[in-house]
């Protein structure tokens, strides 16, 4: 009998719900093989954490908590995932990917020996250590691709698995952690946050994603009510973080963030591929796009052609109307 | 200052692809520099021109590798290695961080500086595990980079916001394309790529065992994503439309 290891994560003071997905998942293949499920929490406040992750199923939770985990930084966290990696030894040690995520863990395969597979929208365990699926090519196409270790990591995209409460009550296990200023190597400088309130693009239900087709604040302020009105995050394209009209948080695609919403709206986006690799995988997109060819048309379920402050201003007043 | 970047070649991703009994089909000429790669080594350019110092490219790949390497010296590069890689071989991210790491244990440099991801496998790892090996301060997926005293401030793209990072030299970072543009060469540029140094080593002279090497992540096939169908397009009175793709969303997707 082996272990699964999973991260939980914790961001702006929430924990995040994919790594909640991911340990639904480690729970379901882990009884399915007789493995037993763990759960590693990492954050300033970690023991705050606990109860929200206690339904998910997980035997044990180690919890890590330190003054230095207050903002993310790559050498104390690495430290931490290191300590208990050793410590419990797992078959998997999973994580949602996300930026922290995708900021150590190469250097924790690396420091711990692991075999690692990042980025997958799938895996399971095989004989050898893990089978996954993960989109390559800017997610044109999907490979099928073995992790072979007895130690693998393996981080998630968000929205590839439902949450699953399976009640347990886990042990928790508090990890001793230090760490002197010397070690730590680099600086935090200063942290330049986008707006506080904004919805977490990972989780939101509900997508408005603006491209260069909005042209000035009119264009942003009809974004934004439709936003407001579906309860939406508001994502951007790069050309349009690039040009610093939308925070660089909000980038979707390739280089940007991956996200799996109910509902996707394009707004003036042509649908290059490294932007479709970030938002292929929303369950109902709609684009408005004045030119009938944008690709963007091929992976919507619903497409208007048409100039977007035309189409906006009705669209809106309709949905407001359904919504009431 | 001295930067060396690490550059790799990648299929082009707007090549046709077809997949055949699992194997990936692609275009072999339609190799290009990744454009990760392309932004570290312009930002190494950018440095270089402000502070002076010096911008050498490492590349670990087959001997066709070259075209990417004289792409980099046409930026603007100084020199190159270029470790040559059999290309029968399959390496993934681990294999080439060792041999990174092996290559340069006994340099001397203030910055190593890498593309944040392939954008063939969109991995992600190589930095990381390049600084873990070397035992270097390091940030990825920087969006900014500015040369201070003795370090290295990084903006870093993170989860909900950037963060300003100050690393001491020697120090490792990982390049978003979100940096810069990164220059297109021009004929001067091109011209005199070709008198510059590419030294070329095999692998097997940073003395790594083959063994350590062999890739534990393996690529057992490749399979079409489960294909969008592409919906309905509406066309018309932009108010018309509007109104019936609304309610359409309503009724028919259930996603209001
Ligand atoms: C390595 C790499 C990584 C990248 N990563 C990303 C990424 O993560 N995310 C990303 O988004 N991009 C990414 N890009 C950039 C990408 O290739 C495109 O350049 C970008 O997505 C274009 O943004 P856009 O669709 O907003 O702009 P454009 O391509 O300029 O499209 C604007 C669209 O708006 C339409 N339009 C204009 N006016 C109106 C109007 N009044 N009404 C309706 N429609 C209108 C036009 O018809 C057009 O289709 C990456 C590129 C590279 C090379
Ligand atoms: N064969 C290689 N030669 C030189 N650099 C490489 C090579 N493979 C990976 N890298 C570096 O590592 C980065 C990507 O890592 P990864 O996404 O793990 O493949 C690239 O942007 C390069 O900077």
């Amino acid at each position: 009998m082996s272990t699964i290891l999973t991260y939980i994560a914790i961001t702006d003071g929430k924990i995040k719900r994919s790594s909640l997905e991911v340990l639904s998942h480690c729970k379901k293949i882990g009884d399915a093989a007789g493995h037993t499920v763990e759960a590693v929490l990492i954050d300033a406040n970690a023991s705050s954490f606990v109860e929200g992750i206690q339904k998910y199923g997980a035997s044990k939770i180690h919890v890590v908590e330190d003054p230095v985990f207050t903002n993310h930084m790559n050498t104390p966290l690495l430290k931490a995932l290191a300590k208990v990696m050793e410590k419990v030894n797992p078959a998997v040690f999973a994580f949602a990917s996300t930026e922290s995520t995708k900021d150590i863990l190469g250097a924790l395969a690396a420091n711990q020996d692991a075999a690692v597979i990042a980025d997958v929208s799938s895996f399971e365990l095989s004989p050898n250590g893990v089978k996954a699926k993960r989109p390559v090519m800017a997610a044109k196409i999907m490979a099928n691709a073995e992790a072979i270790s007895d130690r693998v990591i393996v981080s998630v995209r968000s929205g590839s698995y439902d949450l699953n409460e399976s009640p347990a009550s886990a042990e928790v296990i508090s990890v001793d952690f230090s760490m002197d200023e010397n070690e730590v190597k680099a600086t935090l400088k200063e942290i330049i946050s986008a707006t506080g309130d904004t919805v977490d693009l990972n989780e939101a239900e509900a997508i408005v994603a603006a491209g260069r087709g909005i042209k000035d604040d009119e264009g942003k302020a009809l974004v934004a009510e439709l936003a407001s009105i579906l309860n939406a995050g508001i994502g951007a394209s790069r050309a349009l973080t690039e040009s610093g009209v939308y925070d660089p948080s909000l980038q979707i695609g390739q280089t940007g963030k991956v996200v799996s919403p109910q509902l996707y709206i394009a707004v003036g986006i042509s649908g290059a591929i490294q932007h479709v690799a970030g938002m292929t995988n929303s369950k109902v997109i709609v684009a408005i796009n004045k030119d009938p060819d944008a690709p963007i048309f091929e992976v919507a379920d619903y497409g208007i052609v048409g100039d977007l402050y035309k189409i906006l201003p009705p669209f809106i007043e309709e949905i407001k109307k359904i919504k009431s | 200052m001295k930067f060396y970047v690490c550059i790799k070649m990648v299929p082009d991703v707007y090549a046709p692809i077809q997949i055949k009994e699992g194997e990936l089909i692609m275009d072999g000429d339609r190799m290009v520099l990744n454009a990760y790669d392309a932004s570290a080594v312009e930002e190494a350019l950018v440095v270089k021109e402000k502070h002076g110092g010096e911008v050498e490219v490492v590349c670990i790949g087959p001997a066709k590798a070259s075209e990417t390497i004289r792409k980099a010296l046409a930026m603007g590069a100084d020199k190159a290695t270029h470790i040559l890689a059999d290309s029968e071989k399959e390496y993934d991210s681990a294999s080439y961080s060792k041999v990174l790491a092996a290559f340069f244990s006994d340099k001397e440099y203030d910055v190593l500086s890498l593309g944040k991801q392939s954008q063939d496998t969109d991995s992600g790892l190589t930095g990381s595990m390049v600084a873990e090996r070397l035992g270097l301060p390091y940030a990825t997926n920087a969006v900014g980079l500015e040369a201070g005293n003795g370090s290295l401030i990084v903006k870093r793209q993170g989860d909900t916001g950037q963060e300003m990072i100050e690393l001491p030299f020697p120090c490792a970072v990982t390049c978003s394309n979100d940096m810069n543009d990164p220059r297109i060469p021009n004929l001067k540029g091109i011209m005199a790529s070709k008198r510059k140094p590419i030294d070329q080593i095999d692998i097997s002279s940073l003395g790594i065992n083959e063994a350590e090497l062999v890739a534990k992540t393996t690529v057992i096939g490749y399979e079409e994503k489960p294909a969008r169908q592409a919906g309905k397009k509406y066309e018309g009175e932009p108010e018309e439309v509007a109104r019936e793709v609304a309610q359409l969303l309503d009724t028919e997707a259930n996603a209001l």
